[in-house]
């Protein structure tokens, strides 16, 4: 039995060929995916030992503060011992901000895995060496100087007493520096300062004598020669009484070895980004198994069709029908098992390959030089693909058993369409759709109208995922009615067409399975695409009523608008003539006093000043000032809340030239100051500067590429004014969401892919079954380009149907999608991706032509002699 | 519109008769076909000349593989010769290309094959129709109307291949091999695969093409009860023409076969 497999395998080679490119493909993903997440785990603990290769033995779990750096010091053979300490801050420079991790400089610089690229580490307090890239962000080099702006605790000790002022210090650059081991890569690099410098900045924001309480690490080093198991014991010991000290956990306190700590953090961290990393790209991987199943399914499915005479045959000489399943089995098994075993070399080809790409190109974070084999990136791949095949074989495996030993003697037939599916799977795979949509409908109702976001979200899930079982597992039904629908339409086109829609109806199940196959992907990606395009719509309205403003240029922010410095005189103007830019509005402010009923007597807030209709040239949305009149003010829901303003209180402003009546409005506006017409600001105070510039872009879009043209010619002017683009926030947003998308599709077309390589296999089995058929048609009148021409409208028919139903599929599942997951934003907005449902119908057409080209060629190379052979 | 009415030829006109034999329907001169090369050469055909008049009902007949299915690929256009001419008409088909050898099919020739060979997922109309669909021409209803009348096919015309017998689904064949009025119909074995009853009745139809309709039929058999209703036997032996009959017998047909097997044993 064995040998009549193998040898029917050889003869079946060419039909093979697609199922198994298939399944190359779907394991070549698994595996890639597999090995992508070892490296993301290895660049963890790569770059987590980075950070401590200086050192010789890490304290874990110490006190905090000197007393412990000191105990540790005083251990014999102890050379160095240095808290790692990073204090975040804020550096500005001109109208640049950058919130940058500064790592406390240890005493012995050969701890420190940064190198020096240009000037030298600080010596002196109020030196700061930069990462390369942040110094050439704040457009600094070795010598210039670079301003701190940092928080400072101070007042009583009582709690509710404490307030915050901002301190500005200026910092002198001593150098700058890589971090060529990634060290500090997931930390948005580091900076360095003495370590004075840092604990002061971070005992700042403490309370006198308050500790963080945080268990702190020690970096170790020792004197030559020392025994390292000896000292560690009393490193141990030293820190130990430190921590009981400071009266901390003292088990707590653990000495290693950088490797077994870079060891244990990474352990700590695996269960982190990459499981969560690998499991969402295996989801797509599994999307692309499931269309290679289809494929793998189909190919049998005529395979045994193929061979009813030799498995009839066979059962007239006494095979029993577990010796033919097995025998189809053992073929799938044997196809699954070389198949997978290639994907998984193509795989590992892939990820060396893309290795050594990410190296060449300089992505921040060192990585390995080879792929790690680890068991499981080896046997996941192969096994699964294995059975996958074997899976995809059961039911051909099972019509193989039901051919007839009488079917031997029947005169030669060509194989008749499979035996429709049984009733219980229509009226179940409906009823799962059924209910499934209804959740889905459910699901949006909840987040939307029920006002229940995660609830809903989670419902609309279920309701999806259940929907889209059910239409799947019934397409076998409604699909090729689909089919037959498109091709009466083309069939009006001429006898070509005609012949091709009727060969697409010959076997239905083989149609659908081959048109689903598709339907998965494009659905899929549809949905994506318009979940996105409706996302990004909805989010745009909802950006456009809470940041009115695409960029403002201020020199009040953070509650400093006492003694705001004006914005120097013709900035406005400077950035008016701006690429990019659409409009300025200069916006005078002044500090107030509020008052009124209910109102914090301690109420100072800024009052700015603008005419409406002028405000509403800069606008995206003129919504939150809409009150905006003579006599009103508009206080954002934020102050309001604050303050304990309420919406139509009358408020009483008191500012410079003397107090003001208006009446409070309340609205979304984000800002934190309040806004008055220019002439109730003048009343206010004559005098009132202007502090800020409200700048509209032609293209929110493009602000990634404005805002820092903006940045410039602020700092061109030293004016100490902060630039803030809510417009890029607003473009990263979509960047976010267009990079997102972008992963998820390209991890989607690999599904795709497949699925058109199941309408090439269809097309080419096909077309070796009905050898004797097309030849006859040949010795009727069908000419070669009449012949060529009916396989392309047959793959066209396929695919098209296919990448239609997905469209509408994906627009429903996007928009509900869309519905459940944004509800809490506001009216969903339903938007439809054309561009991207134009490309998809375009490749599904497209592809449907290019699937004929190859059974085409076939096909026309039929003698019409063969119609004429008996056998 | 085409409003030619199909006068029948009464059955004791002198067939060759009724016109004028200017020039033979289909032509062989020195037609050669060889397979293979070398030692596996065979020769199928070896410099065969014969004619075939039109508006005859002539039957090929010879042992098996002795060329008779050869010749009719060569004549049909539907193989190519190794040297010597075929002429369907007055074309050379054995100088043709693919395009116009696909044109001549369309209106020149019609086949009748001996698996039938009709597309399952069409009706029986369908299929009788193709041909004309395929060559983009509008079907003629009264042609239409007369073959269906003469081969009996008047309530079958919805039904598909699978619901008809295999006589029925031959005389579909043979009507869709008439549609296009061609001049030649070529029929290899067209009873191969019907029993007796069922194969003596598509013999009928097929000489009643010719007589009534005045169609030309060359029949491709192994079998003298089938060679005798044609209106000539050309007799074929090891890839030459080996004999000539006119108005065979059942009896006359086997006798000559019998003689070709005694100069093959000889
Ligand atoms: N495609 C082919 N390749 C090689 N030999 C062939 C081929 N077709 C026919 N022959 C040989 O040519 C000879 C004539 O065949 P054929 O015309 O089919 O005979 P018939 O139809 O009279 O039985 C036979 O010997 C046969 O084996
Ligand atoms: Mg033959």
């Amino acid at each position: 039995m064995i040998r009549l497999t193998l040898s029917q395998m050889r003869r079946s080679a060419g039909r093979l060929a697609a199922a198994a490119v298939a399944i190359v493909i779907g394991t070549a993903f698994v595996a890639v995916t597999l090995l992508a997440g070892n490296v993301i785990t290895s660049t963890t603990y790569d770059s987590i030992a980075a950070q401590y290769t200086g050192a010789d033995l890490v304290v874990r779990g110490a006190a905090p503060g000197g007393a412990t750096e000191d105990a540790v010091r005083d251990v014999a053979g102890v050379a160095t011992a240095d808290e790692q300490l990073m204090s975040y801050q804020q550096l500005e420079n001109g109208g640049r901000t950058i919130f940058q991790g500064v790592l406390a400089e240890p005493t012995d610089p050969a701890v420190l895995p940064l190198t020096v690229t240009d000037g030298a580490l600080p010596e002196a307090a109020g030196e700061i060496a930069l990462p390369t890239d942040v110094a050439e962000r704040l457009d600094v080099a070795p010598g210039d100087q670079i301003t701190l702006a940092r928080n400072v605790l101070d007042g009583d000790q009582e709690v509710d007493e404490q307030a915050w002022t901002e301190v500005r210090e200026k910092l002198t650059v001593s150098g700058t520096l890589d971090d060529p081991y990634g060290a500090f890569s997931m930390m948005g690099g580091a900076a360095v300062a003495p370590a004075a410098d840092v604990q002061g900045w971070e005992a700042d924001l403490m309370g006198p004598g308050e500790s963080s309480g945080e268990p702190a690490t020690l970096l170790v080093t020792l004197d030559e020669g020392v025994d390292v198991g000896q000292t560690r014991e009393a490193i141990t010991g030293a820190a130990a009484t430190a921590a009981s000290n400071a009266g901390m956990d003292v088990s707590a306190v653990d000495v290693v070895t950088p490797d077994e700590h870079a060891e244990s953090v990474a352990s700590e961290m695996t269960g982190g980004e990459d499981v969560i990393f690998t499991t969402f790209v295996l989801v797509f991987a599994a999307i692309a198994l499931l269309v290679a199943a289809l494929v793998i399914a189909n190919t049998f499915q005529v395979l045994v069709a193929q061979r009813t005479r030799t498995l009839a045959l066979l059962r007239c000489v006494g095979a029993d029908k577990s010796q033919l399943r097995r025998s189809v089995l053992f073929e799938a098994t044997l196809l699954g098992l070389a198949s997978s075993v290639v994907g998984l070399l193509a795989g590992l080809g892939l990820g060396q390959a893309a290795l050594a790409v990410g190296r060449g190109m300089d992505l921040g974070v060192p990585l390995p030089e080879t792929i790690t084999l680890t068991p499981a990136v080896v046997l996941v791949p192969v096994v699964v693909g294995t059975l996958v095949t074997l899976v995809a074989a059961f039911a051909p495996a099972r019509a193989a058993t039901r051919v007839a030993p009488l079917a031997a003697l029947r005169p030669d037939e060509a194989p008749t369409a499979a035996r429709g599916a049984g009733r219980v799977r229509l009226v179940l795979s409906l009823l799962v759709a059924v209910v499934g949509f209804a959740l889905l409908g459910a699901g949006v109702a909840l987040s939307t109208a029920a006002g229940e976001p995660t609830t809903g979200l989670l419902v609309g899930v279920a309701g999806g995922v259940l929907s889209f079982v059910g239409v799947l597992v019934s397409a076998v039904f409604w699909l090729p009615r689909v089919v037959a629908l498109a091709g009466r339409l083309v069939g009006a086109s001429g006898p070509t067409a005609r012949l091709a829609a009727a060969n697409t109806l010959r076997n239905p199940r083989r149609t659908a399975a081959t048109s689903t196959a598709l339907l998965i992907g494009v659905t899929l990606v549809g949905m994506m695409s318009t979940a996105a395009a409706s996302a990004r719509i909805t989010m745009d309205a909802e950006f456009d009523g809470r940041y009115p403003v695409d960029v403002t240029v201020s020199t009040d922010l953070s509650g400093s608008g006492k003694d705001a410095t004006p914005v120097p005189a013709g900035l406005g103007d400077t950035v008016r003539e701006l690429d990019g830019v659409a409009s300025v509005l200069e916006v005078p402010a002044t500090s107030v006093q509020l008052a009124g009923d209910g109102v914090d007597e301690a109420a100072q807030v800024i009052a700015r000043g603008m005419d409406p209709d002028e405000a509403a040239s800069v606008l995206r949305s003129t919504e939150s000032l809409t009150p905006l009149a003579a006599g009103t003010a508009v206080v954002p829901e934020n102050v309001a809340d604050v303050w304990g303003v309420t919406d139509g209180q009358t408020l009483t402003l008191t500012g410079p030239d003397g107090p003001l009546e208006t009446t409070a409005a309340v609205t979304e506006l984000a800002d934190d100051a309040v806004v008055l017409v220019p002439d109730d600001l003048a009343t206010l105070d004559a005098a009132a500067p202007t502090t800020g510039l409200w700048v509209g872009l032609d293209d929110p879009r493009d602000a990634a590429a404005v805002v820092p043209t903006i940045q410039d010619a602020v700092a061109d002017t030293e004016a100490p004014a902060d630039v803030l683009g809510a417009a890029v926030e607003r473009a990263s947003f979509q960047q976010v969401i267009d990079t997102a998308l972008g992963i998820v599709v390209g991890l989607l077309a690999v599904a795709v892919v497949i699925a058109l390589i199941g309408v090439a296999n269809t097309l080419s089995l096909s077309v070796i079954e009905r050898r004797r058929e097309s030849a006859t048609l040949r010795a009727i009148g069908l000419s070669k380009a009449q012949l060529r021409g009916m396989l392309a409208v047959e793959g066209v028919l396929i695919a098209l149907v296919g990448a239609v139903l997905g469209v509408l599929l994906g627009l429903v599942y996007g928009w509900t999608g869309a519905a459940a997951a944004l509800g809490w934003a506001g009216e969903p907005a339903i938007a439809v991706p054309w561009r991207d449902v134009l490309l998809m119908l375009g490749v599904a057409l497209v592809a449907g032509l290019v699937a004929s080209v190859a059974p085409a060629r076939t096909a026309v190379r039929t003698s019409p002699v063969e119609a004429l052979a008996t056998e | 519109m085409d409003t030619t009415v199909y006068v029948p030829i009464p059955d004791d006109a002198p067939a060759a008769g009724a016109r004028p034999a200017v020039t033979p329907a289909v032509r062989a001169r020195a037609l050669t076909k060889t397979y293979g090369r070398g030692e596996a050469e065979v020769r199928a055909l070896d410099g065969v000349d014969v004619d075939f008049a039109a508006g005859r009902f002539t039957a090929i007949m010879g042992p098996s593989g002795s060329g008779k299915s050869t010749l009719m690929h060569l004549l049909a256009g539907l193989d190519s010769a190794t040297s010597g001419q075929a002429f369907v008409g007055s074309t050379e088909v054995t100088g043709l290309n693919d395009k116009a050898l696909t044109a001549v099919r369309r209106t020149r020739v019609g086949f009748v094959f001996q698996q039938f060979n009709l597309l399952p997922m069409f009706t029986a109309e369908q299929n009788i129709t193709l041909p004309v669909e395929l060559a983009g021409g509008t079907v003629d209803k009264m042609w239409l109307g007369t073959l269906v009348d003469t081969l009996g096919l008047g309530k079958r015309l919805t039904h598909r291949p699978a619901e008809l017998s295999g006589g029925q689904q031959q005389r579909v064949a043979i009507a869709r091999a008439l549609i296009a009025q061609p001049d030649v119909v070529f029929a290899d074995e067209p009873t191969g695969n019907l029993d007796s009853r069922s194969g003596a009745e598509v013999l009928s139809f097929l000489r009643r093409s010719v007589r009534e309709l005045g169609r030309t039929i060359i029949m491709v058999t192994h079998d003298p009860a089938a060679a005798a209703y044609a209106d000539r036997v050309v007799l074929i032996a090891d890839g030459k023409i080996a004999g000539d009959i006119t108005d065979p017998t059942p009896e006359s047909a086997l006798a000559g076969l019998d003689a070709l097997r005694t100069v093959a044993a000889r």
